[in-house]
């Protein structure tokens, strides 16, 4: 099924030149399948984040990974000047070294350390990885001058920044406040890291990819005037 | 030059304003919401064994009876034959009934049950009666014997009184076995001679607060027993055993003394249980012997707060005479720990305490007839309508005797709304039950009938008794509303002027900037840091209304300290990404080059100077690694103890080595001791200054480090040491003082010689020589800084547990590596949060030094190394020393970080005053702690005056506020020393300078 969404969108887009609204679908793709895997879980293992937490976190990170990795390496800045299968190298590149970022955050941050929670705690920094690190792996690659522009800036200062930075953003944030409930002393399951921090960061991704939907769709009129 | 909108002069003026607001505002809201006593004055006398009528407030006959006719009245009135003549009280300090009866229906642990085995086989026998007694928070020794023997719950602060304790001037029970002239002896815990003087014909009293005795303590106490139970002429003895607190205080419930010393106890009842004469005498009389306990303990052996363990204190009574099984099995019965005291009076046939919210602890009454049960329960519900009377004016003035016959024995008990009415129903019910009770009791045919009505007597007493006590217990936090509400605004008014001022600075501030250096980089991610610490201040504030994030507060500030750092590293990132990029093809950022050149080079200029005197400025590495350090240490202090309330019995490091052997505590203990050392003498060394200052300098932190190390080792042999620590407190207080007092004086205003060769030739002289004075004022301030931060860690470790020395160097080390951080771009405009990330730096460590907001986990151990003198104001500051130190070295620190602001690339002007240095010195690192506590200090008292009538008000919101007025107290402390000593540094320099310049003339 992955293979032929992927299929699909490299045949729409092979076609015609990159365009600004196909950008934005991409994001409408990876939200889907964020939703369809988490479907999948729920349907067909019947998992779920509270009961099943690695595996659940595992097959998310099995059907995101693709998707996202191949749905951004196509649409890569430097299209001319690399080719699909370097950008998708760069992508599985930036996997480990962004997850090992994120882990070592949510470590510093106060994550328990300790063999219970050593599978968890490595599947979801790669999810986060595939958030937050892994987009713009494959889009700019290592253009320091890009990289520090989306680090640089809340509000992207070009229209095609908020396609990665938006996200990535709006996941950490997610993150971060979903770690909030976890000290209080309700007795839910769900308390359990990283169970309400993945449900954060995965609100806030959702939320992330719509608000940059919207600005990639919206302020392109914008960016034309500024030019 | 600069358009500043406040001076110096008036910043200070209203400073103070606002924190003399605060001191007055939080005074007057203490006071009224913690109100000392609400209590009736007067005893108890003969009334009260008649029924309280409508208008009896104010009958109290004064006649002057001699003892002998006052217990003969009483005997007549009460008309219950006083069962038990002599009583010995048996208090033992902090044993869990737990201990005793097990929990939850659950027999006793065995390590707990197989010392007592005379005690439990009293039990098992139905020789004795035990309950769970329930202590009501705070769960510390006066507060519970006050409880005890008046059956009300005193004030919230009388924990603040425990320290100094004062005669209890409340209607009690000691007061009323005097007023029948019944001897006293009592000894043990000389709490109970405070609170009675004069009252005990023989007492010997122990201090209390020598915690690190276990023996002497109880050897004190029963080293008398051999002769006063033989002794015929006291009516009371009342023995307070120690040691068993002090055990836990050291080792906690499952310490190696533990069971010695339950062993000791149930010694001592079986001695006291087969002492022939306490049998009774020819009269009939029998002596009881009550052991109670005054409060439970943790688990850690710590008490003061109201989780489970700590209020589960025990009240035992036992029949001394009784052949045969008197009492009921024992169940696990709840009760609470004022029941104790109108049992104790009604089996005395003294009247009951006037304040006395108790009820009739039935079981314990066993030897009574039914009718002299029900009648002790009706002048128990008599003495509880007069109190309820007072509360309540007019309560029984409906027509009671009316409202008689079965029709309202039968009448449902209906949910009234009124609770006069209610209370008026209730007491009609059960003096009715009781009077049917009565009526069929005289006939002998109905006997068989009677026992439903005893049983339906009994059961309205007690409803009425319960609903009333339930009642009084809730209406005794009243509360002068004025008091107050005017503390809470005052509190308000002075954190918004603080919050004012701030803002003013903040503008003002910027202003500066911009006028003083073109160059600004605004982008949006630039003010990140400064918005993350206003969110997190404000997210934190909201947490505190959350009883839960109370207690958890530790995950609050370990959390946004965190992320606050790794903002900051995220930003370090940036501006190195910044550095190393190249953009040929936009005008504006090579502008921006441009003027980073010019200004580079500008500062250049001075920092020739610089370099000599102050740190070098850190690579981009250096100051990634420097956060990585801070973020690195501040996990591995969140992993030391697991701190809070719910997840306290997870696995933590601190744990882990309590269980682990000694030597490798001693070994880390010993280890932080010499890094400490290291680090200071090495921060010492890193300033270029005359030699001679920073060689004695080092020689005072390695003298100071050399006494923690015979401290240390000496613990680990004897388990008393008092010869280290006081030399210790005199040579660091010396060394503390001696720095601030004399460093200004002995630094030198660097190459002044130069400067007055200079003088003749170069015409501007005056600014080099304002540089040098600048200078000459940041190397003094280094210099003390640092002998602060460092004298202050080792006495921290001398101090703290073991177990807290590596979180103290952690925490040292997080500090220094926060300011070198901030110290790599030594640029002024980061100062608010450099002050802010060293505040949340202070308060994390606070946390992860094993505090938390309960009074249980204070370290009282800690706060009597070293003290001989029986004086409690010593112990008291080093409790406030151990508890408070992480926020207190943060202050401290900040000296250190005010030494190395680049201030003279930021005098604006070339001839600076002292206004102005101060100034730029002293205004954020003053002002923002202020405004942050002040934030804290107002929304917490606002959260506690909501949270009134919250079932956690006195076990989570009422601690904590204790704890924030300690911590503002705590800022005031540091931030008075630090501005104490930038003041008198600069003067000093300034003064010297003047004089230089007047002889160079």
């Amino acid at each position: 099924m992955k293979f032929l969404t992927m299929l699909q969108s490299s045949a729409s887009i092979s076609f015609s030149e990159i365009n600004i609204v196909r950008k934005a679908a991409l994001h409408l793709l990876c939200s889907l399948s964020l939703v369809a895997a988490c479907w999948i879980a729920f349907r067909l293992y019947s998992w779920s984040l509270v009961t099943h937490t690695s595996e659940t976190l595992g097959l998310l990170l099995i059907i995101q990974a693709p998707v996202v990795i191949g749905v951004y390496s196509l649409v890569r800045q430097d299209a001319q000047k690399t080719s699909y299968w370097r950008a998708v190298a760069r992508g599985i590149l930036g996997l480990p070294a962004g997850a090992l970022v994120m882990a070592f955050g949510a470590i510093v941050l106060g994550a328990p350390i300790g063999s219970r929670y050593l599978k968890s705690t490595i599947y979801w920094s790669i999810l986060m990885s595939l958030f937050t690190f892994v987009p713009p792996a494959c889009f700019f690659g290592s253009s320091r001058v890009d990289w520090h522009r989306l680090l640089a800036h809340f509000r992207p200062k070009e229209p095609l920044d908020a396609l990665v930075s938006l996200p990535a953003y709006g996941s950490v944030v997610g993150a971060w406040i979903g770690a909030w409930p976890m000290p209080l002393d309700w007795e839910r399951p769900w308390q359990e890291w990283p169970i309400c921090v993945t449900y954060g960061a995965v609100t806030g991704y959702l939320i992330g990819t719509l608000a940059s939907s919207i600005v990639v769709l919206f302020q392109r009129p914008a960016h034309i005037k500024g030019d | 030059m600069v358009n500043s909108s406040l001076s110096c002069r008036r910043l200070a003026a209203l400073t103070s304003t606002a924190v003399l607001l605060q001191i007055i505002g939080l005074s007057l809201f203490v006071i009224g919401f913690f109100p000392v006593k609400p209590s009736v004055p007067g005893v108890s006398g003969p009334e009260s064994y008649r029924m309280p009528t409508c208008e009896d407030l104010m009958e109290a006959e004064n006649e002057n009876l001699l003892p002998d006719q006052l217990a003969k009245i009483y005997t007549d009135l009460s008309q219950i034959p006083s069962e038990f003549d002599r009583l010995i009280f048996m208090v033992i300090d902090g044993l869990p009934a737990e201990f005793l009866l097990g929990r939850d229906g659950w027999p006793p642990e065995k390590f707990f049950a197989d010392p007592m085995p005379y005690t439990q086989s009293l039990l098992s026998e139905r020789r004795a009666i035990a309950y769970h007694a329930k202590a009501a928070p705070p769960t510390v020794t006066m507060p519970r014997l006050k409880a005890m023997v008046s059956g009300s719950i005193g004030g919230y602060l009388d924990v603040a009184f425990n320290f100094h304790t004062q005669a209890f001037l409340e209607d009690n029970l000691l007061d009323q076995f005097q007023l029948i002239g019944r001897n006293m002896v009592m000894f043990g815990d000389d709490t109970w001679i405070k609170l009675f003087p004069g009252l005990f014909k023989r007492y010997d009293g122990v201090n209390s607060f020598y915690v690190k005795d276990t023996i002497e303590v109880d050897f004190n106490v029963s080293r008398h027993l051999e002769v006063e139970l033989v002794a015929t002429d006291w009516k009371l003895m009342i023995l307070h055993y120690l040691g068993l607190d002090h055990a836990g205080h050291i080792g906690g419930r499952h310490s190696s003394l533990m069971a010695s010393k339950l062993k000791e106890m149930d010694d001592t009842i079986r001695l006291i249980h087969t002492q022939n004469p306490l049998k009774g005498d020819e009269y009939g009389r029998r002596t009881l012997l009550v052991v109670v306990s005054d409060h439970g303990m943790t688990e850690r052996g710590n008490h003061g707060g109201s989780s489970y363990e700590e209020t589960d204190s025990l009240a035992l009574f036992v029949d001394l005479r009784a052949e045969s099984p008197t009492y009921a099995p024992s169940m696990d019965t709840e009760v609470f720990q004022v029941d104790i005291t109108p049992t104790l009076a009604l089996l005395f046939g003294v009247p009951i305490p006037k304040n006395s919210f108790g009820i009739l602890l039935m079981q314990a009454c066993n030897s009574l007839t039914d009718e002299h049960k029900l009648r002790a329960l009706e002048l128990n519900s008599w003495q509880l309508l007069r109190l309820l009377q007072v509360h309540l004016p007019r309560l029984l003035c409906q027509s009671l005797r009316d409202s008689t016959g079965d029709d309202q024995v039968l009448q449902s008990n209906e949910n009234f709304g009124n609770i006069k009415l209610k209370l008026h129903n209730l007491y009609s019910k059960a003096w009715a039950a009781h009077s049917v009770w009565k009526l069929f009791s005289g006939d002998s045919n109905l006997t068989s009938n009677n026992s439903a009505n005893l049983n339906a007597a009994t059961e309205s007493y007690y409803d009425f008794l319960r609903y009333g006590s339930e009642w009084l217990k809730h209406r005794s936090t009243d509360k002068p509303i004025w008091w107050i509400l005017t503390g809470v605004v005052i509190l308000f008014l002075s954190s918004v002027l603080l919050l004012c001022l701030l803002f003013l600075r903040i503008k003002d501030h910027d202003f500066e900037r911009k006028f003083s250096s073109s160059l600004r980089n605004c982008s949006h991610i630039g003010q990140l840091d400064m918005a993350f610490v206003s969110f997190g201040t404000l997210l934190h504030i909201f947490s505190l209304g959350s009883s839960s994030m109370v207690e958890e507060e530790q995950y609050t500030w370990h959390f946004l300290t965190s992320t606050l750092c790794l903002i900051l590293f995220f930003m370090t990132i940036q501006s190195f990404l910044k550095e190393n990029k190249t953009f040929p093809f936009e005008m504006k950022s090579e502008k921006k080059l441009d003027f980073d050149q010019s200004q580079k080079t500008h500062i250049s200029a001075f920092t020739s100077i610089k370099h000599m005197t102050l740190l070098k400025p850190l690579s981009a590495c250096g100051q990634i690694s420097s956060i990585l350090i801070v973020l690195i240490c501040g996990r591995v202090l969140r992993g030391w103890h697991q701190g809070g309330v719910n997840w306290a019995h997870l696995p933590d490091i601190s744990k882990w080595l309590d269980h682990g052997s000694s030597s490798i505590m001693k070994t880390l203990e010993i280890t932080s001791l010499l890094i400490v050392i290291i680090l200071s003498v090495f921060s010492l060394n890193l300033i270029m200054l005359r030699a001679r200052c920073v060689l004695i300098a080092s020689l005072g932190v390695v003298v100071l480090g050399f006494l923690v190390l015979l401290h240390i080792m000496e613990k680990q042999t004897a388990n008393r040491s008092t010869s280290i620590a006081p030399i210790f407190y005199f040579s660091s207080g010396v060394i503390m003082f001696g720095t601030f007092i004399f460093s200004p004086w002995i630094l030198p205003l660097c190459h002044h010689e130069n400067i007055l060769m200079k003088k003749s030739s170069n015409s501007h002289s005056s600014a080099v020589k304002s540089e040098d004075v600048l200078f000459g004022i940041q190397k003094s301030l280094y210099l003390t800084g640092v002998m602060y931060a460092s004298s202050w860690c080792l006495l921290q470790l001398l101090l703290q547990q073991p177990v807290n020395a590596v979180p103290i160097l952690l925490i040292f080390v997080q500090i220094m590596a926060c300011i070198i951080y901030f110290s790599a771009n030594g640029l002024y405009h980061r100062q608010f949060i450099e002050v802010a990330a060293m505040h949340f730096l202070g308060m994390a460590g606070h946390f992860s030094l094993g505090n938390s907001n309960t009074l249980a986990t204070i370290d009282v151990a800690g706060a009597f190394i070293g003290i001989s003198s029986r004086s409690m104001v010593f112990p008291c500051i080093l409790m406030f020393i151990i508890t408070f130190s992480s926020p207190i070295l943060s202050y401290l620190s900040m000296v250190v970080s005010i030494s190395l602001k680049d201030i003279v690339s930021l005098s604006p002007s070339d001839e600076p005053d002292l206004g102005h240095v101060l100034e730029v010195m002293i205004v954020f690192p003053c002002l923002l702690p202020l405004v942050l506590n002040s934030a804290v200090l107002t929304t917490s008292t606002i959260i506690l005056l909501l949270m009134r009538n919250h079932l956690f008000v006195w076990s989570v919101f009422s601690p904590k506020y204790l704890y924030v007025c300690a911590e503002t107290v705590s800022v005031y402390v540091g931030l008075f020393v630090v501005s104490a000593t930038v003041l008198y540094t600069c003067a000093v320099f300034f003064f010297r300078a003047k004089m230089l310049l007047r002889s160079a003339d």
